[in-house]
């Protein structure tokens, strides 16, 4: 089989001091010139795999291949062929956009003439043209990100890997981001492997995607396959303050698969939302129950990390991402006065 | 290696040209040292001689004893400023790599094939080169000062021949190379600003203060003779000061000093070098 542009990870295992199993047995491939996935809440594993497979941390066991090559075995050669956008900034914003550039192609032994040429074609591709010359440290957060996606490709990868990569970004700026990426994808046939939490970002952008939960995975397919594999719709009933509980009664419905009950709130996954609602409601006014509130919804991939998780993807995400980005920009702002 | 060399040293300059104001406080310091220290610090050899009972009948004799042959304190202290800054200029290299650590900078240069001399020796040869140039800045606003009035200045009474302008220019790349790759390689090992600077200051206060770059080396105690004879910036200083002021006072040749200062450097860069090749391996 052709290994161009694949990533294999074989039982990865990464346990930092000799106690902490950050990543526990992670095995998948990515094929050449796939978008895949990795979604995990924080402390899931996710950073750490990348950093794995990028040749930036050695497993404690296991091993991964990018582009046919060992990454433990050929950790240098395997950085020519990758390029990797990390999950914080890392522009050197006392350098111009087009300095920034330079000094990467440099760093992977491209002459000087043609890390110009690249710079000046790549700046333009990312439509930073107008700001070429202007030091990165007057970028917006989306130039930001659009140039070091450039400096992540002017060594012309075969693989990308994508850590976080909206992070911080105003919707904009993340459409914008991704448009580049799917060009990319488009015109080169790239490999990219992204970390995001952003579950509509991999929804619509992914061609598969892997679910890491507690250093290990706990699901990988495409992210329609996901949602199928949940079997349906999810119907949400809300009954009236101090009703009884129903659950029973629900179940004996047709096309019911499962239902769970918290605090008066019904989530039955079923096969046909509605088909089920109607009956459900008539169950319910017969077991005496007032129903207040129905929403039915084809499963999300919010659906699907509940399934795999147990837990609310944004309640673990979301506010910690976000004080994160705040974070980091309130320090380089504090460092730049 | 070249070019992944080329590209990162630019770097490092072009940040060095973007901040003009590190550039203006670093020329400040030893302005201020020169104009109000070493002006306002003044001791009279002269009351030091003693024609009938000694042990210095002479000027010069007190000279030797006090100044190590300089005609007064000024260009004494004048050529322990050349040590002095090549020391405190080297201090803030280890803390910008830890502020591209912070930012991100440093691990994106790690994630490229960029190999480890090429990410050291960029910073070294652009680092060391500010503490280089700012003791010729020093040596040559010492001599200015002379020539104006009401200010004392650097009074170079020996002839000094070219073979004498290498040995200086030797002796100030050696010792600015030392404490830039001492400060470098703690920059590379640290993580933490604090850290740093007390790791820092635990190296850069006791050499300092155990050499013979401020103080009057007649004034000094035997035992704290005894240690700063061996202190790689006494070293550096000595040479400066046999060529400009005559070999009088020093017993050995300011060539003798450089191999000193030389065995200082090899040792103490040989246990950088490991470190960091440990610190900067491919894979953690």
């Amino acid at each position: 089989m052709d290994q161009r542009g694949r990533i294999v990870a074989e039982n990865l295992v990464k346990v930092f001091n000799g106690e902490v199993r950050a990543v526990d047995g992670v095995s998948f491939e990515v094929n050449a010139g796939e978008v895949f996935g990795f979604l995990g809440p924080n402390g899931a594993g996710k950073t750490t795999t990348v950093s794995m497979l990028s040749a930036g941390l050695r497993p404690t066991s296991g091993r991964a291949t990018i582009d046919g090559l060992e990454v433990g075995q050929n950790p240098d050669e395997v950085k020519r062929r990758i390029g990797v956008i990390f999950q914080e900034s890392t522009a050197d914003v006392d350098l111009t956009g087009i300095e920034n550039l330079e000094v990467a192609a440099g760093c992977y032994g491209i002459s000087a003439s043609e890390g110009s040429k690249r710079a000046e074609t790549l700046i333009e591709q990312m439509q930073l043209g107008d700001a070429a010359h202007r030091l990165a440290k007057n970028y917006s957060g989306g130039m930001r990100r659009r140039l070091e996606l450039a400096v992540g490709l002017v060594h012309r990868p075969r693989v990308l890997f994508l850590d976080e990569p909206t992070l911080g970004l105003d919707p904009q700026g993340r459409a914008g981001f991704w448009g580049f990426i799917q060009k990319l994808r488009k015109d080169i046939g790239m490999t990219v492997f992204v970390t995001t939490h952003y579950l509509d970002e991999a929804d619509g952008m992914c061609d598969r995607i892997a679910i890491i939960d507690h250093g290990k995975i706990v699901a990988t397919g495409s992210p329609n396959e996901l949602k199928d594999g949940l079997g349906g719709d999810v119907v949400t009933l809300k009954t009236s303050p101090g009703a009884r509980e129903i659950t029973s009664t629900l179940q004996l419905l047709p096309g019911v698969h499962a239902i769970t009950h918290q605090d008066g709130s019904y989530r039955a996954k079923v096969q046909s939302g509605e088909t089920f609602v109607p009956l459900a409601v008539d169950a319910a006014t017969r077991a005496g129950v007032g129903i207040t509130g129905v929403t039915v919804k084809r499963p999300s991939l919010d659906e699907v990390f509940l399934e795999f998780t147990g837990r609310e993807f944004r309640e673990e995400e979301g506010p910690n991402a976000t004080d994160r980005a705040v974070m980091i920009n309130r320090v380089r702002g504090a460092m730049r006065r | 290696m070249r070019r992944e060399f080329i590209a990162l040293t630019r770097r490092e300059y072009l940040k060095l040209l973007r901040n003009p104001q590190a550039i203006f406080t670093s020329l400040l310091l030893p302005l201020l040292y020169l104009l109000l220290f070493g002006n306002g610090f003044t001791i009279n050899a002269a009351s030091f001689v003693n024609p009938v009972y000694g042990p210095y009948y002479t000027l010069q004799q007190a000279l030797d004893f006090l100044f190590r042959g300089a005609p007064n304190y000024y260009s004494y202290f004048a050529g322990g400023m050349v040590g002095f800054v090549a020391v405190t200029a080297s201090l803030f290299l280890g803390a910008n790599v830890i502020f591209d650590k912070l930012f991100g900078v440093f691990k994106r240069t790690r994630g490229t094939p960029a190999p480890s001399a090429a990410v050291f020796g960029s910073r070294l040869i652009a680092g060391a080169s500010q503490p280089i140039l700012l003791s010729f800045f020093v040596l040559g606003l010492a001599l200015l000062f002379g020539h104006i009035p009401g200010l004392h200045g650097l009074d170079v009474t020996a002839s000094v021949t070219p073979l004498g302008v290498v040995e200086i220019l030797f002796a100030i790349v050696l010792l600015s190379g030392l404490f830039a790759t001492i400060f470098l390689t703690f920059g590379i090992l640290l993580d933490v600003p604090q850290t740093y600077f007390a790791a820092v200051n635990l190296i850069n206060l006791p050499v300092l203060l155990t050499s013979d770059a401020l103080y009057p080396w007649g004034t000094m105690p035997t035992w704290l003779q005894n240690v700063s004879q061996y202190n790689p910036v006494s070293l550096a200083v000595n040479v400066l000061r046999e060529v400009m002021f005559g070999s009088s006072a020093y017993p050995y040749d300011p060539a003798i000093y450089l191999l000193g200062l030389l065995a200082w450097t090899v040792g103490l860069v040989g246990i950088a070098i490991v470190l960091v090749r440990r610190a900067l391996r491919p894979l953690e």
